[in-house]
């Protein structure tokens, strides 16, 4: 594999490393690594150059010449579509000086000119016009020479897009591996798919990028205390383990899914969480019997791709249990540093469903998990107190004289895989488990021991 | 201008009047006191905060059609005062102290004749635990009040936030 970046680990960085490796085996993970600004240049470095990112999806840019600016961790990239439609990423920044071309979120353009001294680049990327060419580099300059740069690599699933700065990477179909057959369920269930609607929201928040994708990734056991309001409000179950009903499914790369049931208390959930009628024969068309079946139990999904993409497919409802609206939302934990985050949400719904469907379901996705919603309010809190406290020296003891590890042992030698799930995956017949984080942490491990 | 329901206001006693009514709601968000902050909404109002982008000249408008960061009517936004009453909403607990500044307020005639149309400018204010540095957010306000039984209702709210990345770790109160 090429290796277009390389740190080497400070002295003693691997032997930490095999240790914190030990530890996942027994179920615990030392503070340390949440906080570590050495940790944190060896994740940029060696996790999220070498995987895939995810950067958009194909409907914020329908047409011809429409753009959007992203970050793919520091590098502004511009993400863009070409005269003949197809999807271009290049990092934004001019050949010339390295000015950065876009500075606005989105728009279309027919080319991309450069404010400092006027270099023009079309939608493909190609330098088109320099100004006064002939005159100051004479024709010995070869503008081929001089395209924008683009991202190494660019592919979707399902209008996802993601991009690599690693040309080696494997491709994106095989990286997703077993999550593609949930991500059908949740992203790829309509003839036409799914569109993203609204610009993506976005908040800072001062904590460790990795709280959100394990929270996301396989932490249903909070959600009886964090959410406590809303047990307090009546608008969740009283039961504490009304979140434990269901299974948390690892896979491979470090990615999982839990599928949530209702408890058998509260009788059965509408088919495909509610979602309207006239689009089941358009799920039953695009998905096969096993996937229909485990959406048809299914209340909630979340789960998390490797390293920093999030999926939540919940349903909320305006007050109360009635008209419980289903809604699905993409989160990306974009890193900023050791201890801030910029949380990205997007919103999705299948293009063929009602328009006041539609309506409700983002009306839902704002109130509960946007950055004022009842519910994500108070996991970013508890977040932040998680990062404040793992900042100082008992908590960032490398030698772990503080017993400063935290406990991920929920499950661990506990619990069987249930033989029968018909997903990809170990699916344990849970999701009060702790499977999935641990997986994340071990597939993270691995890849900062990577030279 | 003339208010149905009022005897004829001079155009500063209107303007000191919805002054007031903004500064004394303001003062309800900062108590916090969001039992008192429902009782000065009317029974149809709509809270809304669409999402501000950065967007080339060229393209006009920099708030987005499609995305809010609330929209609520007076049935959510008890949920939401409800919420902040228990005993474990953890976001304010302990609470923040928020300050709501509101400025350069102007009033026009409304659609309606008991309405007045009024524009203000929000800094908002937050400090939380023992941080030094305040979460700040700055807006614009566009509000429908209406006249009622002697007193001033908010009916309608937009703010629009300058902010396209919210500094704020989350919308815990109401602006
Ligand atoms: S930096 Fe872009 S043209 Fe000079
Ligand atoms: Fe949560």
């Amino acid at each position: 594999m090429s290796r277009h970046t390389r740190a080497t680990l400070e002295p003693g960085m691997h032997k930490q490393l095999l240790d914190v490796q030990e530890r996942l085996a027994t179920g615990t993970l030392p503070q340390w690594v949440l906080t570590d600004p050495t940790v944190f240049n060896l994740e940029v470095e060696r996790i999220f150059a070498r995987t895939w990112y995810f950067i958009g999806h194909e409907s914020e840019l329908p047409n011809p010449g429409d753009y959007v600016t992203r970050w793919y961790i520091n590098d502004p990239v511009v993400l863009t579509r070409t005269k003949s439609g197809e999807l271009r990423a290049y990092l934004n920044s001019c050949m010339h000086r390295g000015t950065m071309l876009c500075t606005a979120d989105s728009g279309n353009r027919k080319a991309f000119t450069c404010p400092y001294h006027g270099w023009t680049y079309s939608l493909d990327g190609d330098l088109i016009g320099v100004i006064a060419d002939d005159k100051v580099y004479g024709a010995e300059m070869d503008r081929e020479q001089w395209a924008l740069r683009q991202l190494p690599r660019l592919e979707s699933f399902h209008g996802m897009i993601f991009a690599s700065l690693d040309p080696d990477v494997q491709p994106l179909d095989e990286y997703l591996g077993g999550l593609g057959w949930y991500l059908d369920i949740l992203i790829g269930r309509t003839d036409k798919k799914m569109e993203v609607h609204g610009a993506p929201l976005r908040w800072v928040v001062d904590a460790n990028w990795k709280i959100g994708s394990e929270n996301f990734g396989g932490d249903a056991y909070h959600v009886a205390m964090t959410h406590r309001s809303t047990v307090e409000l009546g608008l969740s179950p009283k039961d504490p383990l009304f979140t434990s009903y269901g299974h948390q499914v690892v896979l491979d790369q470090g990615h999982s899914m839990s599928v949530i049931t209702k408890s058998p208390k509260l009788g059965p959930t509408p088919p495909y969480q509610g979602q309207p009628e006239e689009l089941w024969s358009n799920f039953e068309r695009n998905l096969t019997p096993d996937q229909l079946g485990v959406w048809r139990d299914a209340a909630v999904f979340h789960g998390t791709c490797f390293p920093n993409l999030s999926f939540l497919s919940p349903m909320h409802g305006a007050g109360g249990h009635a008209h419980l609206t289903n809604f699905l939302t993409l989160r990306q934990w974009r890193p900023i540093g050791p201890d801030k985050v910029e949380i990205w949400s997007w919103f999705l719904a299948d293009r063929e469903a009602p328009e006041e469907f539609k309506k409700e379901s983002y009306k839902r996705y704002v109130a509960t998990f946007g950055p004022a919603g009842t519910l994500e309010q108070d996991d970013v809190e508890i977040w932040t107190r998680i990062t404040d406290a793992s900042k100082g020296l008992m908590a960032r003891d490398k030698d772990l004289s503080y017993g400063n590890v935290m406990n991920y042992v929920m499950g661990l030698d506990r619990v069987d895989p249930d033989p029968d799930w018909p997903g990809p995956g170990t699916a344990y017949p849970t999701t009060f488990m702790e499977a999935a984080q641990r997986s994340f942490y071990e597939v993270w491990n691995s890849l900062l021991m990577v030279d | 201008m003339t208010i149905e329901g009022t005897t004829e206001l001079t155009g500063f006693e209107l303007h000191w009047e919805i002054s007031q009514f903004l500064f004394e709601e303001a003062a309800l968000l900062d108590a916090p006191d969001f039992t008192g902050w429902l009782s000065v909404l009317t029974e149809d109002i709509r809270y809304r905060m669409p999402v501000r982008l950065t967007r080339e000249r060229k393209d006009g408008h920099s708030v987005d059609p499609d995305a809010v960061y609330i929209d609520e009517d007076l049935a959510s936004l008890s949920v939401r005062a409800a919420r902040l009453g228990t005993r474990s909403a953890w976001a304010e607990d302990p609470p923040s102290r928020t300050r709501h500044f509101v400025t350069n307020v102007v009033v026009r005639a409304g659609d309606a004749p008991a309405e007045v149309a009024v524009r203000s400018n929000l800094l908002f204010t937050r400090s939380r635990g023992g941080s030094t540095a305040n979460d700040v957010l700055t807006g614009l306000r566009s509000d429908v009040l209406r006249r009622a039984d002697g007193a001033w209702k908010l009916a309608r709210r937009e703010v629009v936030l300058d902010q396209t990345v919210l500094g704020t770790l989350n919308l815990s109160t109401l602006y």
